[in-house]
């Protein structure tokens, strides 16, 4: 019961994340600014950051916990290797 | 340097560089698939791809033609808002991933579409198959055409002796590699892409007179003044939020239903080495991506700061007219190079899903005791066809099948993609919601496109409706609403009970999360199917709402 909930939490929450790190204009078409960032407009550089090491970064985090999450639901079914 | 119209003045230069990349594409194909002896070696690589070569061949597989020739004319045309759209397209392997692809490696599928046949059937698989036929030949014609385009405008060989010949020698090496050699070749592609785009990028920015040349992706903003300037509404959004929140369910959710990015997932060694492989995906295509952005500014900024002349024709070669107006000509050579690469690289992609589609889920769902060494030549046949056909379709393309490319990801998001991600995630899920997700879904993503119904289009903005962002927003929840309230009725109809097939389906969702046993609390959540109807029905209901374009 443990791993399934933890799988099925993970994947929702995992794939909103990503959703919204890679749609960060959607962000900004709400609360528009006109301020910068590292000599480029906030709404212009701040999503291709996060499109890019944001969601690097979310790679990391959702291979390290799947891998973990894997390794849970081989030890809940018996400890029969998952792959 | 240049005669006038943005070609090389020495072609021949440019053809012997293209030579040498497509021999040496042959050989790593050979190589690659010498040991490969059934269809799963020809269409999985043998599921035994590394994590950093898969990573490179996500990366390759992914970025097309596109971003060398279209990407950067459209941030000509569109700016910014442009560049918020194709940002999101990196989601496509990590949700791909973490969503349903490690389920699918686990249960060893082909292509998506051979998941839905063990889901739903033989009758959902074939509608589902056909539907990815028809994307991946939109994609696979798009490449086609730009490759041919790409030598003739460039190169200057004319567009058939281009398409034939430049056309079956890519057919031939994709045949004759099979998944190994198109992933190894993917891989090195990658490197000669991100080569080929960054560094004369660097050069070009060093000869405008940018300081932070040597990294090109991101290091450019002391050109960003004199861009507001020249351009006060670069930067600016243009559009509603709700043209913003399209993007997801047209491209974001419709990568998901792509069979080419899906398959790569399944050739990786382990579930491990799938993750793995992703993280290397994000990284590469996030540099590349960052340097097409910049690629395109660097455009912009050339046309109206430095008074570089680009007629509206031309706009599709910004890159190329960039390297020719800033770079010696052999750096442009390898520049063009670098484009057949990036279109190669998705063909072979398109290609080998069309082969597994035909050979795997029409041909041998239609003759499932074929034996195993006539599907493998089968599946050689397949991929040849697939390859033929589309050469032939771009001799004088339909005009339906040559929409954008976006619009194929739209398709493929309404009728691919809630069938898989539903089917793995709860067991009620059955054929007749899949086919009515399917074809209603499908039927209504066709008819609200611009290209058969013009007065049926959402929003009249042509950009919107072409690239099915507005057609997505309606049909994409539509089809996940049907899907989920279809099959929870018929289940609950004793009159086909006997066509159904509950305790197989149950076991297949449990198997393919890595459990053994069925559990009745297991991916059978009403709340959560619950939800998905209704967050869909309120996004058909704002999709149908004037867009304020």
């Amino acid at each position: 019961m443990k791993a399934y909930k933890k799988e099925v939490r993970f994947t929702i929450w995992m794939a909103l994340a990503f959703v919204l790190m890679g749609n960060a204009g959607l962000f900004f078409s709400i609360f528009p600014t006109d301020a910068m960032l590292f000599g480029f407009p906030v709404k212009y550089i701040v999503p291709i950051l996060m499109g890019w090491f944001g969601v690097f970064f979310l790679t990391i985090v959702a291979g390290k916990i799947g891998n973990r999450i894997d390794d849970e639901i081989d030890a809940e079914r018996g400890g029969v290797t998952n792959d | 340097m240049i005669d006038g119209s943005w070609k090389l003045s020495n072609p021949v230069l440019g053809l012997v560089v293209v030579a040498l990349t497509f021999l040496l594409f042959y050989v790593v194909g050979f190589i690659s698939n010498r040991k490969a002896a059934s269809a799963k070696d020809l269409y999985l690589g043998g599921g035994n791809v590394g994590a950093l070569t898969n990573g490179l061949a996500m990366a390759a597989t992914y970025m097309s033609l596109a971003t060398f020739l279209g990407i950067t004319a459209l941030i000509l045309n569109l700016k910014v808002p442009f560049i918020m759209l194709w940002i999101q397209l990196i989601l496509a392997i990590p949700l791909i991933t973490i969503i349903y692809g490690t389920s699918l490696r686990r249960m060893g599928a082909f292509t998506p579409t051979h998941f839905i046949r063990e889901r739903y059937g033989v009758s959902a698989s074939i509608i589902a198959a056909l539907f990815m036929i028809l994307v991946s030949i939109m994609y696979a014609l798009g490449q086609m055409i730009g490759i041919a385009v790409t030598f003739e405008t460039l190169l200057g060989i004319p567009y058939m002796t281009g398409l034939f010949v430049g056309g079956l020698i890519i057919v031939g090496y994709i045949t004759v590699g099979g998944m190994a050699g198109a992933t190894n070749n993917a891989a090195i592609q990658m490197v000669i892409m991100a080569l080929m785009f960054i560094v004369p990028l660097g050069a070009i920015m060093k000869a405008i007179g940018t300081e932070g040349w040597f990294f090109p992706p991101l290091l450019y903003a002391d050109m960003v003044p004199a861009m507001l300037e020249a351009v006060p509404d670069f930067f600016d959004y243009q559009y509603p939020t709700k043209w913003y929140f399209s993007v997801i369910p047209a491209l974001t959710i419709g990568a998901l239903g792509l069979p080419h990015l899906a398959m790569r997932v399944y050739t990786s060694s382990s579930l491990k080495s799938a993750r793995s492989a992703m993280v290397w995906f994000a990284f590469i295509l996030g540099l590349v991506f960052s340097a097409t952005y910049a690629m395109g500014f660097t455009g912009v900024y050339a046309t109206s700061v430095e008074g570089l002349n680009i007629a509206p024709e031309d706009a599709d070669k910004l890159t190329i007219i960039l390297n020719l107006a800033y770079n010696p000509e052999w750096v442009t050579a390898l520049v063009i190079a670098g484009a057949i690469s990036a279109g190669v690289s998705t063909l072979s992609g398109n290609l080998l899903a069309i082969g597994a589609l035909l050979s795997q889920d029409i041909i041998k769902t239609l003759k499932p005791n074929i034996h195993e060494r006539l599907n493998y030549r089968l599946s050689y046949i397949a991929i040849f066809v697939g390859g033929v056909i589309a050469i032939l379709l771009a001799i004088e393309p339909p005009a339906f099948l040559v929409v954008s490319i976006l619009w194929a990801f739209g398709l493929a998001g309404v009728t691919n993609a809630p069938l898989i991600i539903v089917g793995v995630w709860w067991k009620e899920a059955n054929k007749y919601g899949a086919m009515a997700a399917a074809i209603v879904g499908g039927a209504i993503y066709i008819a609200v496109s611009p290209f058969v119904f013009p007065n049926l289009a959402l929003t009249g903005h042509a950009v919107t409706d072409g690239m099915g962002l507005s057609g997505a927003m309606l049909a994409v929840p539509i089809s996940f609403a049907l899907l989920i309230i279809v099959s929870y009725i018929t289940n609950r109809m004793p009159s086909l009970q006997k066509n159904l097939t509950r305790e197989r389906d149950e076991k297949l969702v449990e198997s393919i999360h890595g459990w053994k046993d069925v559990q009745a609390y297991r991916y059978n959540s009403k709340v959560g199917a619950l939800v998905t109807v209704v967050v869909s029905i309120a996004v058909a209901i704002w999709a149908l709402l004037p867009w304020g374009m």
